[in-house]
């Protein structure tokens, strides 16, 4: 049975090409952390929030293509949000956006704001080689 | 001593602004003569306000008004003393009781007709010192009432002939000798003549345009002149109404400003308290948070004291910077204090309604625009090292480009409103348009958002002040806090000098009072109407 369900499994993970699927095995957590330390800067959003927007354009208009993970176009998008806010802190009611950088957590919004206000966001943006000037 | 009094009188004549000299020399006199009298009456200092400045009409105009405020003022003051004595001094002071005494409704113009004037010319050796008479005044009324038309009809004419002048003059002179009461005057007159006390029957022959001028030759009816000095007066009767109510509405409403704030707090605290009903437009949590910025801008006004003592007194820097430590401290207060109301009623913050309205200019998401307070900043905070210079620049751009930003997010989130709200067909009213209800719980979740975005916008200004602090010195940073203290308390001051500018027409050049109010009352707002754009 167990070959069999493993058979199955594979054969349906073979047959599912959504990497989704494939990391049911991992954790929301570890699954945010991989995908976080796969691109130099990564922001975790949702396709209607407002709020992503502006950070969206705040990284674009510092010169640097966020690698963008739509949570709601996500089957996972769920645990996702929960790990998130987990990391996060969960205090507001929207978790996103969330902003990696080089694979470490920057914070929600106001961390992003207040890191670039006080200088240390574009040094690390530079060390994550997200921004070369 | 009347020649000479004579030919000064000429020359006044000569020109109006000649003239106002030697009213003012004239009434100078008059003053010394009160002091000297040791008469503790207020018409000097009423003659000392109305020092003419403008064309003669207008002064000789305000002149009554002044005088009739002199008179209503001394009412009641009359010193029968002081007509005693023969020496001018005392003359002049009796001359002063004399305009203290009038009734201020005795407004005519006595002038000297000129069967009158021929009569006194008689009479011209008459005694000019006996002013023993205290019931003189009442006796010189109607005779002033008599001389009145002519007198008033050749001040209307306001065309002095030094010639045909001195002769008025000098019979005006002997008219004064005529009147018992006032006959202690007439050496004096010539010297109060440009004082016009109204009340002075001679004195209003000068102030008519130095002495009862009329057409020469020509008599002027009585009746007429009687009839025109009656106008005038009533004119003169309505302006100062005009002006008392005008003054009256002034006051009033400062009182009722200072009634509303005093209602909407105490409404407020019995809001707090559960007992009476919420308030009219303002929510409960609203007239909290206004009372509490209220309290907040006193506090503010108080630190910004501190600082610019402790910046002139050169303190060290370890006590500046405790201040300037409290003052940093001071502002993340208020930033609680609009967080904490941006969860119940963030419209009450982003449209403005606790600041003034010039602040209201520049309201950018609820509160300043950091990037403009800092271009203001720069130009304040010289000098900067080349440090000091990058970091602030950097600052700006970063401020910069976090506005963009946010106000890049903002347009989205008003597209994204309008298309929900506008969902559908809009030729149909409301709940007759298909999931009307869900369209509006969509909405709903939009606009919640709202909130995100001021506490962000709060969230950046926080975090600009703060890396501000980091960059400056203390002294710096102490006069940074000063200029951002007075750059708000001047907006305040403006939007007060606005609402309370002079709308009506009406209030012209006429009275001098209004405009002097309008100032102490913005001298009196600050303290009341204290709202920052922070």
């Amino acid at each position: 049975m167990q070959y069999g369900a493993a058979a199955a499994e594979q054969a349906w993970t073979a047959y599912m090409p959504m990497p989704a699927m494939a990391a049911a095995a991992e954790t929301a957590a570890e699954r945010v952390e991989r995908v976080a330390s796969e691109s130099a800067v990564v922001v975790f959003s949702v396709s209607s929030c407002c709020m992503c927007h502006a950070v969206k354009r705040l990284f674009c208009g510092l010169g640097v293509s966020p690698a963008v993970h739509e949570l709601d176009l996500d089957p996972c998008g769920r645990d996702i949000e929960r790990a998130l806010s987990h990391l996060v802190g969960g205090g507001a009611a929207p978790v996103v956006p969330v902003v990696f950088i080089g694979g470490k957590l920057v914070g929600a919004m106001d961390r992003v704001m207040a890191a670039h206000i006080n200088g240390s966001l574009v040094p690390l943006l530079k060390e994550a080689g997200a921004l070369w000037l | 001593m009347v020649q000479g009094e004579e030919s000064s009188w000429r020359m006044a004549a000569s020109t109006h602004h000649e003239r106002a000299i030697p009213l003012n020399q004239a009434l100078a006199y008059g003053v010394q003569a009160h002091a000297s009298a040791s008469v503790a009456a207020t018409p000097p200092a009423s003659f000392l306000d109305f020092q003419p400045a403008a064309a003669a009409a207008a002064y000789f105009g305000e002149l009554e008004e002044a005088l009739i405020h002199g008179a209503a003022n001394a009412a009641g003051v009359v010193d029968p003393g002081m007509i005693r004595g023969g020496d001018v001094h005392t003359k002049s002071a009796a001359t002063a009781g004399y305009l203290a005494a009038r009734p201020p409704t005795l407004e005519i113009f006595p002038s000297w007709p000129t069967r009158q004037q021929q009569q006194l010319h008689s009479g011209n050796s008459q005694s000019v010192g006996s002013t023993t008479d205290s019931s003189s005044a009442q006796n010189t009324m109607p005779q002033m009432e008599l001389v009145s038309p002519a007198s008033i009809r050749a001040s209307s004419e306001q065309q002095q002939q030094p010639q045909p002048g001195q002769e008025v003059m000098m019979v005006t002179t002997d008219d004064y000798s005529y009147k018992p009461g006032l006959a202690a005057a007439s050496p004096s007159f010539q010297q109060h003549q440009l004082q016009q006390q109204p009340l002075h029957g001679g004195g209003d022959h000068d102030k008519r345009k130095l002495g009862s001028t009329r057409k020469e030759g020509k008599l002027v009816d009585a009746k007429t002149e009687r009839r025109l000095a009656q106008n005038r007066e009533a004119a003169r009767k309505s302006r100062l109404r005009k002006k008392a109510y005008v003054q009256n509405l002034e006051t009033s409403r400062v009182r009722l400003q200072q009634i509303e704030q005093e209602l909407q707090r105490a409404r407020s605290q019995g809001l707090l308290l559960g007992g009476c009903s919420a308030a009219g437009d303002t929510s409960s949590g609203a007239a909290v948070f206004d009372m509490e910025y209220a309290r907040w801008l006193d506090d503010d006004s108080k630190r910004l004291t501190e600082l610019r003592g402790g910046l002139q007194a050169h303190l060290l820097d370890t006590n500046l910077g405790l201040i300037v430590e409290e003052c940093m401290q001071h502002y993340d207060e208020l930033f609680q204090l609009k967080a904490s109301l941006a969860r119940s009623d963030v419209f009450h913050l982003l449209t403005g309604t606790w600041a003034t309205p010039a602040e209201r200019c520049f309201l950018w998401m609820g509160g300043f625009r950091p990037s403009d307070l800092l271009k203001i900043l720069i130009q304040q905070l010289d000098p900067l090292t080349e440090q000091q210079m990058l970091g602030i620049y950097n600052l700006q751009q970063s401020s910069e480009q976090a506005e963009e930003a946010l106000g890049q997010g903002l347009q989205q989130l008003h597209q994204s409103l309008a298309d929900t709200v506008a969902a559908g067909t809009l030729n149909n009213d409301g709940p007759g348009v298909p999931n009307y209800m869900s369209l509006m719980a969509i909405a709903l979740d939009k606009l919640a958002n709202l909130e995100s975005f001021y506490q962000q916008a709060d969230n950046l200004r926080q975090q600009t002040l703060h890396q501000l602090h980091r960059i400056l010195t203390t002294r710096q940073a102490a006069r940074c806090f000063l200029s951002i203290g007075e750059y708000y308390r001047r907006l305040r001051a403006l939007s007060n000098l606005w609402s309370s500018r002079p709308c009506e027409s009406f209030i012209g050049t006429e009275s001098v009072s209004p405009p002097g109010t309008e100032l102490q009352t913005m001298h009196h707002q600050p303290q009341q109407n204290q709202y920052s754009g922070f």
